[in-house]
Order: structure tokens, then sequence, then C-alpha cells
């Protein structure tokens, strides 16, 4: 239990004050977008299934995603599936099309434009469903 | 003095197929996923689904193998890279084979409960209102 601990502290500590720069917070947000997403996915497949399981629940559940907390972090979803996504091919790229770009500073730059690229996809996004929150308010 | 540099091409494990599969689905996922959202959460939005819109979606055999294909590519991409993740936290040999152990069961188990619910559709008759 103590090694467990220790171990536990030990990767985290490493997660947070490893100071790789963008190479670093890139590989933090696709981690945190990727567990974010499972969150979700999870419980969204089984909130699904009820339709075919236990169909009078279906209701219950769409009301818990109309509330505008979850809205709120429904837009958020929507960042983390795009910023997962395009920062996947970024990976890919740089790891088996072109593994000359692994250089620190290409690196960077393309860490960079990863999280631009994905904001200029998901604002559009975001704006639509932030209208649609406001309209139901 | 010459240096020789042999090609090892070791054999694939496990972890190796594991690995490059992540690579395989993400690419497939893109669209998959993307469209998914951009349909139902932007387009159609979560004001306007119900158990008679997952009933119409369903009823078309186009979007079931969709959503299968969703289902089984998204969940097991995200259920192995938790494990993944978990490797770094748990180092010990029996503790990565039984959080393994751990994440397929629930894999298993949260696939199935999915799958027939895409396959049987929303049952609307057993809704008594």
């Amino acid at each position: 239990m103590t090694t467990l601990i220790s171990s536990l502290r030990t990767t985290l500590a490493g997660y947070i004050n490893y100071r790789g720069r963008e190479g670093h917070y890139s590989f933090l947000l696709h981690r945190l977008t990727g567990l974010g997403t499972l969150l979700f996915l999870a419980i969204h497949i089984v909130d699904t299934a009820t339709v075919y399981w236990i169909p009078e629940l279906y209701d219950h559940a769409i009301a818990i995603y109309r509330l505008p907390i979850f809205l709120v972090g429904e837009i958020g979803l929507v960042f983390a599936v795009i910023y997962h996504g395009v920062n996947g091919l970024r990976i890919i790229y740089q790891d088996m099309v072109n593994p000359a770009s692994w250089t620190i500073a290409r690196q960077r730059r393309a860490a960079r434009w990863t999280l631009i690229l994905s904001v200029i996809i998901w604002l559009p996004a975001a704006l639509i469903m932030l209208n649609t929150l406001l309209a139901h308010l | 003095m010459t240096t020789t540099t042999a090609n090892v091409k070791p054999k694939p494990n496990y972890e190796a197929t594991a690995w490059k599969w992540m690579r395989y689905s993400g690419v497939l996922l893109i669209p998959l996923v993307w469209i998914h959202v951009a349909i139902q959460d932007v387009i159609v939005g979560v004001h306007n689904i119900d158990i008679n819109y997952v009933a119409m979606r369903w009823a078309n055999v186009g979007w079931q193998v969709y959503d299968i294909l969703l289902l089984a590519f998204a969940f097991a991409h995200g259920m192995n890279g938790l494990r993944q993740v978990s490797f770094d936290f748990f180092t010990s040999e029996k503790a990565r084979k039984n959080l393994s152990w751990v994440i397929f069961i629930a894999w298993i188990i949260i696939s199935f409960i999915g799958a027939v619910a895409i396959i049987g559709g929303a049952r609307l008759n057993l809704l008594n209102s």
C-alpha cells in the first residue's frame, strides 16, 4: 500500500513538475481530454441504452443533460473531442509519417498549431451551442 | 572502426499491436465521432432529442451500423487508453494484470449493454403513456 501511494505520488509529481513546455502541456491535455471523453462516453452508452432496457428512464436521463451546467459541460466535451482528434493526428504524423519532425522546436510549433486549429474548429460549434443554451434559459 | 547496424524487427507482442490499433482506430474515429457530435450536439441539440428521436434513428439500418462502429471503436479506444494511463500509476506486473482484467470486463459489460440496445432499438411499446 505504501509503495502504491508513493508510486502514485511520483507519477503525479512528474505530470505536474516536468518542464517540457508545449510538449508537456499537449501530453497533459491529450490525457485529460481523453479521460474526460471516456467518462462521458461510458455514461452516455448506458443512458442511451435505457431506450431498450428501461425505456421510461430515458426522458429522465435527457432532462439531466438539459440542465445549464451540463450544457456548458457539453461545450467543453466538444472541445475535448476536437482537441484529442487534432492532437492525435499530430502525434501520428510526427511519429509514423514524418519522424524527422520530432525536433523540440518543430514539436513545440506543431503543439501550438494543434491548439489554434482545435479552437478554430471548435468556435463555430461552441457559438451555436451557446446560442441554444441561452435560448433555453 | 566500422559499425554495422542491423534492422532488428522484434516479434510484435500484444502491447505493440494494441498501441498500433490506438492509431488506426484514432484516425477512423475522427470522422465517426466528429460527424456524430456535429449532428447530435450541435445541429439537433439535446433539447430536440427524446426516445422517439432515438427510435426513428435506429429504425434505419445505416445509423444502426454507424452507431455499432462508433460503440466498438470509440469505447475500445477509450478503455485501452485508460489502461495505458493506469500503467503510468501502477508499475507492478501483478497490479497491471489485475487492472487490465477489471477494465476488460467493464468494457465487455458496457459494450454488451450498448450493442443490445442499438440492435434491439427503442422499445416504445413498453412505455405506458
